[in-house]
């Protein structure tokens, strides 16, 4: 079935990390001066302010940060009600946003903040390949 | 009367441009965004200038500023994003003047970024840079959220993991903040001839309506209504000679945390803390001297993590304020007295209301809402007034104070 969901638009500066998402590997921007990792993408450096950026290969694992579960959705979202909203904890550092898999919407009281997560890819268009999030450990932080 | 003489009060320190301006791709094969021109451009003022980008106190742009400010990961304590057309940077500057005559900053940014020929067109006509996608709406448009509620829930969970709080727990803030609206019969939740969803509510009735983003119930959510509401600001000898009584701004503070919901370091706290922060100092009170509290309630999560923010509860504690009754009409520390967001009035942009509401409760001279009714107004001759704009992003704090203090 063909992806029915919003496709992001995809920026100037952030192809090595579309490019990434085709080939299964989810690219960080780093900086080459403090080392930190970001997310969002920047033209800067939100820790150091320095411009001097690069792009490394993330492991693709983290923990769960804070979730909600959406029953009010619209477009194609609406056919997916009720699904889980998350903030992923990257182990590089900084946090990305998903749709989170592998747990049960209806009961979000089992879904455990610090739970062990991994990426996943689904491919949306010939372009777009986009990331979700799957918890692969229940446990707690 | 008149003007204060800002003449000489402050200087233009510095000025540079982005590295390619002008037709970008036909140089360098590269389209430039807007916000890679500011980003450049800020980047070379402060190489230029040798003022390190996190000394930036003060942020003016045409529409840009929370923008700007996330993506360089500073929090400014003055935003001014006024945007009315090519001479909003004259404008800019002489705001920034104002802010570092009155002592607010001592260092101001003034930017501009627009890819008018790079992103020409798309609808819009006429340069501008249109069809551009900020980063943070690149990387999290996929995800199904739809309006606030599908993203104030994220802090809600955040809260009950951190601090061990229930929806219960919220939803008291909701059945008192409607006990206030029952007092003001301009509320849209007054009572059945309103709507047929006015009246009294129970916390039962809040854990029962329909989920909207769990762990948000119809109930934890403001409402979506009409509003038009002013307010007159004037020095203390005009003031003086007018019919109304004044209601002294004793303190203000601004601040920000993020823009995007995704850049908030902590889901369960605002940038509430800073701007009431300055805005206690500059009153010279503190939130121990709060008679009553007009607190942004788009959701109950809102006004819980808002009331902790201000010092009027320890963190994690906020709801207390509501559950133990010291919010509720003849409480100690009444909040939100015409209903709030959540059962008065929120047409989007809430924060009029708190004013207007405010000035009422202080000023005494109210003809309608709550001050209108004979026993029900409060004596409160302080207080704190914080509104949150965007998603738990931006805040605003005063301190007001009745002139019979």
């Amino acid at each position: 079935m063909a992806y029915n969901k919003p496709i992001p638009p995809q920026g100037q500066h952030t192809k090595p990390f579309w490019e990434g998402t085709k080939a299964g590997k989810l690219m960080l921007p780093r900086c080459r001066d403090c080392n930190r990792v970001h997310w969002y993408p920047r033209q800067i450096c939100p820790f150091c302010h320095s411009t001097n950026l690069e792009w490394i290969e993330g492991s693709g694992k983290g923990r769960l940060h804070t979730f909600a579960v959406q029953h009010r959705a619209f477009g194609g979202w609406a056919e997916e009600v009720p699904y889980v909203t998350a903030y992923v904890d990257l182990d590089e550092g900084d946090r990305m946003m998903t749709v989170l898999r592998g747990v049960d919407p209806t009961k979000p009281e089992e879904i455990n903040i610090g739970a062990r997560v991994e990426v996943e890819f689904e491919q949306a268009n010939d372009d777009t390949f986009i990331p979700f999030w799957r918890v692969v450990q229940e446990s707690g932080e | 009367m008149g003007a204060a003489n800002l003449s000489n009060a402050a200087a233009i320190v510095g000025a540079a441009e982005s590295d390619v301006i002008g037709y970008p791709e036909d140089l360098t094969g590269h389209k430039v965004t807007s916000l890679q021109h500011h980003i450049q451009a800020i980047k070379n003022v402060t190489v230029q200038t040798g003022i390190p980008i996190s000394e930036i106190q003060g942020i003016f742009s045409a529409g840009w500023s929370g923008e700007l400010a996330e993506h360089l990961g500073i929090k400014p304590r003055y935003l001014d994003t006024t945007s009315v057309g090519g001479c909003s940077f004259q404008i800019h500057v002489h705001h920034a003047l104002a802010a570092i005559h009155a002592g607010i900053i001592d260092i101001a940014l003034v930017s501009h970024g627009e890819a008018g020929w790079s992103y020409r067109g798309g609808g819009g006509g006429g340069g501008g840079g249109r069809g551009q996608i900020s980063p943070g709406a690149e990387m999290t448009a996929a995800y199904g959220t739809f309006g606030a509620p599908s993203q104030y829930a994220h802090a809600m969970v955040r809260h009950f993991h951190q601090f061990g709080t229930s929806q219960e727990d919220f939803a008291h803030i909701s059945v008192v903040t409607r006990d206030w609206a029952q007092l003001n019969p301009r509320a849209v939740m007054y009572g059945k001839t309103q709507s047929p969803f006015g009246g009294p509510i129970t916390v039962q009735d809040v854990l029962d309506a329909r989920i909207i983003a769990w762990p948000l119930t119809l109930y934890h959510c403001c409402l979506v209504s009409d509003h038009g509401g002013a307010v007159i600001v004037a020095r203390p000898e005009v003031a003086r000679g007018l019919r109304t009584n004044p209601v002294w701004v004793s303190g203000a503070g601004e601040s920000m945390g993020h823009q995007n919901i995704l850049e908030m370091e902590d889901f369960t706290a605002t940038s509430a803390s800073r701007s009431s922060a300055t805005a206690y100092k500059m009153a010279g009170l503190g939130p121990q001297d709060m008679e009553m509290a007009m607190i942004y309630d788009s959701f109950t999560i809102t006004a819980g993590i808002t009331a902790e923010m201000l010092g009027l509860a320890p963190r994690g504690k906020g709801y207390t304020l509501w559950k133990d009754g010291h919010a509720a009409p003849g409480g100690r520390l009444p909040i939100n007295t015409n209903g709030g967001g959540l059962s008065f009035n929120h047409s989007g942009m809430y924060g009029m209301q708190l004013l207007v509401e405010a000035y009422r409760q202080l000023s005494r001279t109210a003809e309608d809402s709550v001050n209108g009714i004979e026993g029900k107004q409060t004596q409160a001759t302080t207080c704190v007034v914080n509104g949150t704009g965007g998603t738990l992003s931006t805040t605003g704090t005063l301190v007001l104070t009745s002139d019979d203090r």
